[in-house]
């Protein structure tokens, strides 16, 4: 039972409320007429069905009256009720939202059967009239205002399907102009134009009020970056000659930014205050292009560097991205990739490798003077070019010109400079700069050295450079048959050279080049003594890769004319004699046939052969093999050929040759091989066969200690044979030696110890 | 047939004419008993084989290079001795064509 003072509470309390609702009026008049704003008022409010009530202009429904509704609210306010007014009203708005539920799914379905975002846009009109026809009036208050357009954005964001984001984004990029997925480049050109950054700002203010923006953000924000994405692909793929950077940043001024403004700085009064919103969104959006281009670049990387230095726009736009975006250790992947699968493989040509190395280079230092890319990049290279037998010779006979194709290693224009050795760190340098964040611990600050430098130190030494300059240089100089320019051309190529390895190294090929004009002068001396067709050229021993030696015997008329000659050479240098090479050189030679007379040049054992048909008709090979001394018997063949070609002489039968006085009917050469004459480089060693020849000295001593201590393994007989003067090889080396004689069967090796095979 | 040769341009080396007739026939040559140095090389001051590097003869036989020897003579310990026989150095006079063959 309630107490007494339970009941004078109570009491006080309808009394309290009595009082607030009725006010100050007479009996409960004043109840009555709060009992008739409320009404009046929740009546206002109530959302109607906008399909059935017709709207005003400003998409409020007919038929409400303001004036009638105004004093009734202010009583409510004014018995402050409006917090229950509002609650009924919130209560009424959920239990007619199905209405709206409505027009969504009719549109959802309408949009899903079209795939187009035209019904959607439709559906946003009709969301803006239902939200704007369901709004209290201003009078209300911003509070009621507020709660209302929460509670709508709840309900609403509770009945919007899933499908809605992807249509809502398809919808947002048609609003930016064309969809991305129209491959189509004409029409997104007419889109493009058509579009006016004035556009839609209605249903950009309509996307505001719904809340959508705020909701879809990242929705909005993917479709600027899809539609970056695309403009990078379509405009720079395979667009390498400017850089397009700057490009595309106007690209995006001009029709991303205004598309923007709508998004990042709506309710944005002045321009600068737009500018200050943008700012976030605007860098976000330059990174991604930076990040797409760079991507892009990175992806093209390979055929860039091929097509330097056409490419240089497309190398600019990466060292710039690379700046912003952290993709270098992409970069030097996808670098690393395809170089392994494209340029470091058998079918490639080592020249081909080197130009492209040399390009790598290039273009790496353009993109990061560092050198850190191209550290990384260029390590698989360098190893695979030093296990390249022909590396050396390709850039020697590039660096002295000796290239068919045309296209130089070296720029012309790149200035002449000593080859440069791996400095050591200056510790006092005041300019000093840490290494790059992204150098390896290997990563050796290169100053940017010229492009030989960088070459020749693919290997350890330079000697190895010098060694192939010297065989190169020789064959080149025996190969001229009028000294003079050419031997000039070779003088300025060796002073040049000289520059790059140093004067000491390139003595012997100063030496080689001195010869040449000695033989001349000697030449010019002897010929105004006692005129000859010999014009030698006299080497010095030594100095001169080694020849391959011959004991080829001339006969007739040739031995005779060399002895005339090194008689009167005698009697000019009483102190030195000549010992000729007879192998080696070219003659002139003039051949009378009884129908015909032929004029050819050829190497010695061609001129020999035919010297000696001129004592009789017919030879056997092996007579003629015989006759010479000792010559290979495909060399014979070989410069029997060569007469066979000429149609001078005919094998019939087999390995036998018939001079042929009378040229045969129809030309023996028809459906012959074809003639072989190109030139004939001089046969010196190259270094590998002086090694192998220099390796053969050495196998005494290895037979001799085998034999006397039986069986040794590898290091023991390394260490014996470091005895032996002047033995310089390595146990790689020697297992390669060893190896190749067991391969002969001259050695047999059974767990690590190596014996003769008896 | 007849084959008229109009031009050969032919390949030789050059060989000091040392007196020792026909030894040197694709052997490696004798080197000079100073620097080691074969003599047709250059003695280790030189840069260029041949006339800048001359050799010398000796009456005891001996050749070597011009350079090297008369830096050894010009050394106080020589005592102008040849340094293969200690006999006294004298130089010998070439004969020219005492080799020809």
């Amino acid at each position: 039972m309630a107490t007494e003072a339970q009941k004078s509470q109570v009491a006080a309390k309808w009394q309290e409320s009595f009082q607030r609702l009725n006010a100050d009026a007479p009996g409960i008049a004043g109840l009555m007429s709060f009992s008739e704003a409320w009404a009046i008022s929740l009546n206002y409010l109530h959302p109607i069905d906008i399909n059935s009530v017709p709207l005003d202009p400003n998409g409020m429904p007919y038929g409400r009256d303001i004036d009638r509704a105004r004093p009734a609210f202010s009583i409510v306010s004014h018995r402050r009720k409006l917090p229950s007014l509002l609650e009924s009203f919130l209560e009424e708005m959920r239990d007619k939202f199905y209405l709206v539920e409505a027009d969504i799914n009719h549109c959802m379905n309408a949009y899903e059967a079209v795939n187009s975002p035209q019904p959607l846009q439709h559906l946003v009109s009709r969301l803006m009239l239902w939200y704007k026809a369901w709004a209290p009036p201003p009078e209300f208050g911003a509070t009621l205002f507020a709660s209302y357009t929460l509670s709508f954005h709840t309900h609403l964001f509770s009945s919007l399907p899933p499908s809605f984001a992807v249509g809502f984004k398809a919808l947002c990029s048609s609003l930016l102009g064309s969809p991305p997925e129209d491959p189509d480049g004409s029409s997104h050109e007419i889109l493009i134009q058509k579009y006016d950054p004035g556009d839609h700002p209605e249903i950009w203010r309509q996307f505001e009020v719904l809340g959508l923006i705020e909701r879809y953000e990242s929705a909005i924000a993917s479709v600027a970056y899809e539609r970056i994405e695309d403009h990078v692909l379509s405009t720079c793929t395979g667009e390498w000659g400017k850089p397009m950077l700057e490009e595309l940043r106007s690209w995006m001024t001009d029709n991303v930014v205004p598309w923007m403004m709508h998004v990042y700085a709506r309710g944005a009064s002045t321009p600068e205050e737009a500018k200050s919103m943008l700012h976030g969104a605007g860098s976000r959006f330059d990174f991604h292009i930076n990040k797409t281009l760079c991507d892009l670049r990175t992806s093209e990387i390979f055929d860039i560097i091929i097509d330097f230095p056409d490419s240089m726009g497309a190398l600019q736009d990466l060292r710039d991205c690379l700046q912003r975006v952290d993709q270098r250790a992409n970069l030097v992947r996808a670098l690393r990739k395809s170089n392994a699968k494209r340029l470091l493989h058998p079918g490639a040509d080592t020249r081909l490798i080197l130009q492209q190395y040399v390009a790598t280079i290039k273009c790496l230092r353009i993109v990061d003077p560092p050198g850190v890319l191209l550290f990384k990049v260029a390590d698989p290279i360098r190893r695979y070019l030093r296990e390249r037998p022909d590396t050396i010779r390709c850039i020697v006979a590039n660096l002295v010109g000796d290239d068919d194709s045309g296209d130089t290693l070296v720029d012309e224009s790149e200035p002449v400079q000593p080859l440069q050795q791996p400095e050591l760190e200056d510790y006092g340098d005041p300019n000093w700069e840490p290494e790059p964040i992204d150098a390896g611990p290997e990563f050796r600050t290169n100053k940017p050295s010229d492009v030989i430098s960088t070459l020749v130190s693919i290997y350890d030494s330079k000697d190895l450079f010098v060694k192939e300059l010297q065989v190169l240089l020789a064959q080149r100089l025996l190969a001229i048959s009028d000294a003079g320019e050419r031997v000039e051309r070779e003088r300025r190529n060796i002073e040049i050279l000289k520059i790059r390895f140093g004067e000491s190294a390139l003595q012997v090929c100063e030496v080689m080049l001195k010869d040449m004009t000695d033989s001349k002068r000697i030449d010019v001396h002897v010929q105004s003594q006692k005129a000859s067709v010999v014009h030698p050229t006299i080497i010095s021993r030594h100095f001169w890769p080694a020849l391959e030696s011959s004991d080829m015997v001339l006969p007739g008329q040739f031995q005779q004319l060399q002895d005339e000659y090194a008689r009167e050479f005698h009697v000019f240098k009483p102190d030195k004699k000549l010992k000729w090479l007879p192998h080696l050189g070219t003659a002139h030679l003039e051949i009378e046939l009884e129908d015909r007379t032929l004029e050819v040049d050829v190497p010695p054992l061609e001129a020999v052969f035919i010297e000696l048909f001129s004592q009789k008709n017919t030879w056997s090979l092996d007579e003629l093999i015989k006759a010479v001394g000792s010559v290979t018997r495909s060399a014979a063949i070989k410069a029997l050929s060569t007469w066979v070609d000429h149609g001078v002489l005919k094998e019939d039968p087999e390995n036998t040759f018939i001079l042929l006085e009378r040229a045969e009917e129809g030309g023996v050469s028809r459906g012959y091989r074809p003639a072989p004459t190109a030139e004939e480089v001089p046969p010196l060693m190259t270094p590998q066969d002086q090694q192998a020849e220099q390796m053969r000295m050495y196998w005494k001593f290895i037979e001799g200690m085998l034999t006397n201590l039986g069986t040794l393994p590898m290091d023991r007989i390394q260490t014996m044979l470091k005895f032996a003067p002047g033995y310089d090889r390595t146990v790689d080396q020697l297992s390669a030696f060893m190896e190749a004689a067991r391969r002969e069967g001259l050695v047999v090796v059974r767990d690590g110890m190596w014996r003769l095979n008896k | 047939m007849k084959v008229a040769v109009k031009r050969w341009n032919a390949v030789a080396q050059w060989r000091w004419d040392t007196g020792h007739a026909e030894q040197d026939d694709d052997s490696e040559g004798d080197v000079c008993g100073i620097c080691r140095v074969p003599y047709e090389g250059c003695c280790p001051s030189c840069k260029m084989p041949g006339e800048d590097c001359p050799l010398i003869w000796g009456e005891c036989t001996h050749v070597f290079h011009m350079h090297c020897l008369l830096k050894w003579i010009g050394t106080a310990a020589s005592k102008q001795q040849c340094p293969m026989d200690r006999k006294s150095w004298v130089t010998a006079e070439r004969k020219i064509g005492t080799t020809a063959s």
